[in-house]
């Protein structure tokens, strides 16, 4: 008995195209997608690591000493990170005098990382070089103004200017070192001093020395130069950072709710793809009921059909995500009803509603069973919500990934309630603010429109034999 | 007469098999026309032509005198179709389905009301038109079904099998709802495997098979043209005396009966009485069997299994 029912289970898997795919590609393309997310795809030599993206970071250099020049050439020699000082600016030159005319200044910085452009901001204010290697509390610190979205963005960049700052400017560092010990009660000697400016020349000397080796060795190996993790000097430079909005008088609050929002927004989306899976469900149940048929032989054209059912999906998205919004807002302090975000969500969530309500009827038109829909639309659902970026944040992502998620609509819609609720521009007017908005709004729209009209295709299948 | 609908060499193939293969039949106005066929003879296929779900590859259809798939106004708003499944939605309560099938075949915003109240007492359903229909029988699924389809007042109305599945109460209110359509003038084209029903109800049937009308006409013409108007006479008997001699070359079954074919039953049965009384068989009851519909069907298309 046991045997035959196992036959009958097997026949009618083998001979279901679809679910043979589903109980077999997909999860390996499934688990591809998401070993690609946490540990990137493997390179030609075998490490993966190089395929990670770099933090994008601008530097602005109010010092402009020597000092500052080599620390700004160190931090833009870390593959972590992607430095920029100016619009098409990358690494300035070292020894320059001035600032090139085009450099960010501290609040362009700050406004850039508040859009979005970057994920932090790395502050060298004037004095700060010369003041390298002292131990006092008030030596001008380093300010790194980072986004709060991403909570990985605050503590690297900070450790990459200890980094920095310990590879280019150890012998300031000594130098400082020694000036403190001049200043005790019987200072240096003269003997002492020499051999002091002796070993100050060695090690600059030493310095010169690795960094010829390591452009050698980088431009052998066509890579970025190789460095010297120094442990020991971690940590002494002063460093203060803040988020990118915690100077514009934003409260605690209001700040947590910007966060919830974040995930409001992603979480949106996924469940509203989920909600759109069981509409395009629901227009299959209709088939099997027979009520399809019979709207169809009593002179309903397909058309209408369609258009009845994605207009209805869309209005149901919307309810869904406002409720979400809405909940949030009253829990959670989401910052929904300005003007501004009150358009902002309410333009951004007709335009996804409507993307993700054709995406559930191209998915009801191209599947022949509930069983197919459900598992076909269930993983897809799951694979673009972790490409679009609301199971795990973008930036964490490879930038193939990144890239990839430019063609699912999911990852427009989401960078789209990004706009509105975390990268706002407080001084933006409404129009201006909705101006933004309109990279997500037209491929959000197109998505609609290329939904639509593939979902009429595929439905030829119901009409007229 | 004028026919309503007429399907004339209607050819249809779905790849290499052929489901209709040149059917042709006409429904008068006012008429019932019974549409039989063993499964996969190609009735189906038929009824879909019909409601425009299917496109014939060769003939025509017309209805009111106007091609199916013609330019112009389409004819199929004049026609009601009801489907073999209960096409219902079950979480909707029996007047909400009305109202939505009222609106889904174009009546008018302000007779729906009217024409729901209507369709609620036809079919007897007054009292539960609030309930969804989930916790309707099988029988009041079906009425209401029926209902849906001819909200709109249609001409013809095709049915498929509008009584299966259903207890014999709800099949006799049925056929009651029905003739009051037949009253109002609409012709009817029923697709049924119920035989019995299509004998009583209908006024001509046709019989396809292999895509092709086999025999269509009265059921009279039918019988004559088939099996004949013989009547069978059974008599059930108890005793047969050994070596007795019957007349007509008349032998007992197994089963204890004996069957004579007869043209004039009030002049032959008691002849045939007599010669079995003479012949000292023992007749405990006598049934006579008049010809069918199944016979008939039988004798047509065979009676071998078609699955």
């Amino acid at each position: 008995m046991i045997r035959t029912l196992l036959r009958i289970k097997w026949l009618s898997l083998k001979r279901d195209y679809a679910a043979l795919g589903l109980t077999f590609a997909v999860p390996v393309a499934f688990f591809t997608v998401f070993a690609g997310l946490f540990g990137g795809l493997p390179t030609g030599d075998g490490d993966g690591q190089d395929r990670q993206r770099p933090l994008k970071i601008v530097v602005v250099d109010e010092d402009r000493s020597e000092g500052s020049r080599r620390f700004v050439a160190a931090l833009t020699r870390q593959s972590a990170v992607e430095v920029s000082t100016g619009p098409g600016l990358g690494e300035q030159e070292p020894g320059a005098p001035e600032p090139p005319p085009d450099s960010y200044s501290r609040d362009d910085a700050r406004r850039l990382v508040r859009g979005g452009r970057f994920a932090a901001a790395v502050a060298i204010p004037s004095g700060w070089g010369g003041s390298f290697g002292s131990l006092s509390p008030d030596r001008p610190a380093i300010d790194v103004v980072y986004d709060a979205a991403n909570p990985m963005a605050r503590h690297s960049v900070s450790g990459l200017v200890q980094v920095a700052a310990m590879e280019a400017l150890p012998d300031l560092f000594m130098k400082g070192g020694f000036r403190l010990m001049d200043q005790t009660d019987s200072g240096l000697t003269p003997e002492q001093r020499r051999t002091v400016d002796e070993l100050i020349a060695k090690v600059r000397s030493q310095l010169d020395e690795i960094r010829r080796k390591d452009a050698a060795g980088a431009e052998a190996s066509g890579g970025s130069p190789a460095r010297e993790e120094q442990e020991g000097f971690r940590g002494m430079v002063r460093v203060d950072a803040s988020p990118a909005r915690a100077e514009e008088g934003e409260t605690r609050a209001k700040k947590t709710g910007s966060l919830v929002s974040y995930y409001a927004a992603g979480l949106g989306v996924m469940f509203l793809l989920f909600s759109v899976v069981g509409a395009g469900g629901a227009f299959l149940e209709e088939e099997s009921r027979g009520t399809l048929e019979r709207m169809l032989a009593g002179n309903v054209g397909m058309p209408t059909i369609l258009l009845g059912n994605w207009l209805f999906t869309a209005l149901v998205g919307f309810a869904q995500v406002s409720l979400m919004f809405v909940w949030g807002a009253v829990l959670f302090r989401i910052d929904l009803w300005s003007v501004q975000h009150l358009t902002g969500f309410a333009v951004m969530t007709v335009a996804t509603a409507s993307a993700a309500a054709g995406f559930g009827l191209v998915l009801a038109a191209c599947c022949r069973s509930q069983a197919q829909l459900n598992g076909f639309a269930t993983i897809l659902v799951m694979v673009m919500s972790a490409l679009g970026g609301s199971m795990v944040p973008r930036f964490v992502m490879p930038s193939f990934l990144d890239t990839t998620a430019k063609f699912t609509f999911n990852g427009w819609a989401l960078d789209g309630y990004l706009k509105v609720f975390w990268y706002d521009d407080p001084n933006a007017t409404l129009l201006e603010s909705v101006a933004d908005l309109l990279p997500q709004l037209g491929a959000l729209a197109a998505s609609t429109v290329v939904f639509l009209l593939v979902a009429r295709l595929l439905a030829r299948r119901w009409e007229v034999v | 007469m004028t026919a309503v609908l007429s399907v004339t060499d209607a050819v249809k193939c779905f790849g290499a098999t052929r489901a209709l293969d040149g059917a042709s039949f006409v429904l008068r106005p006012g008429e019932w026309l019974g549409l039989l066929g063993p499964n996969g003879a190609g009735k189906t296929t038929l009824v879909r032509a019909v409601s425009g779900r299917v496109r014939l590859d060769r003939g025509r259809i017309d209805l009111f005198g106007q091609p199916l798939d013609g330019p112009g106004k389409d004819p199929r708003r004049r026609l009601g179709i009801v489907p073999q499944e209960i096409a219902l939605y079950p979480a909707l309560t029996a007047r909400e389905n009305l109202a939505a099938f009222a609106a889904l075949c174009r009546v008018p915003g302000g007779e729906i009301r009217d024409r729901v109240a209507w369709a609620l007492d036809w079919t007897g359903l007054g009292d539960r038109a609030d309930e969804p229909i989930k916790r309707f029988s099988g029988g009041m699924k079906r009425r209401l079904n029926i209902a849906c389809g001819v909200l709109h007042r249609p001409e013809v109305v095709l049915l498929d099998e509008p009584t299966v599945g259903v207890d014999p109460q709800s099949r006799q209110r049925i056929w009651e709802m029905l003739e009051k359509l037949r009253a109002d003038g609409a012709s009817l084209l029923l697709a049924t495997h119920q035989l019995d029903e299509a004998e009583r109800v209908c006024e001509r049937i046709v019989i396809i098979d292999h895509g092709r009308m086999i025999a269509g006409g009265t059921f009279a013409e039918l019988v004559a043209r088939t099996v004949g108007n013989k009547r069978w006479v059974v008599f059930a008997v108890d005793r047969q005396p050994p070596g007795a001699s019957l007349p007509d070359g008349l032998a007992i079954a197994p089963d204890g009966t004996l069957r004579a074919a007869v043209e004039d039953v009030a002049g032959e049965l008691s002849r045939l009485l007599s010669a079995l009384h003479a012949a000292g068989v023992g007749v405990v009851d006598v049934r006579i069997e008049t010809p069918s519909l199944q016979a008939v069907f039988l004798h047509l298309t065979g009676r071998e299994l078609r699955e």
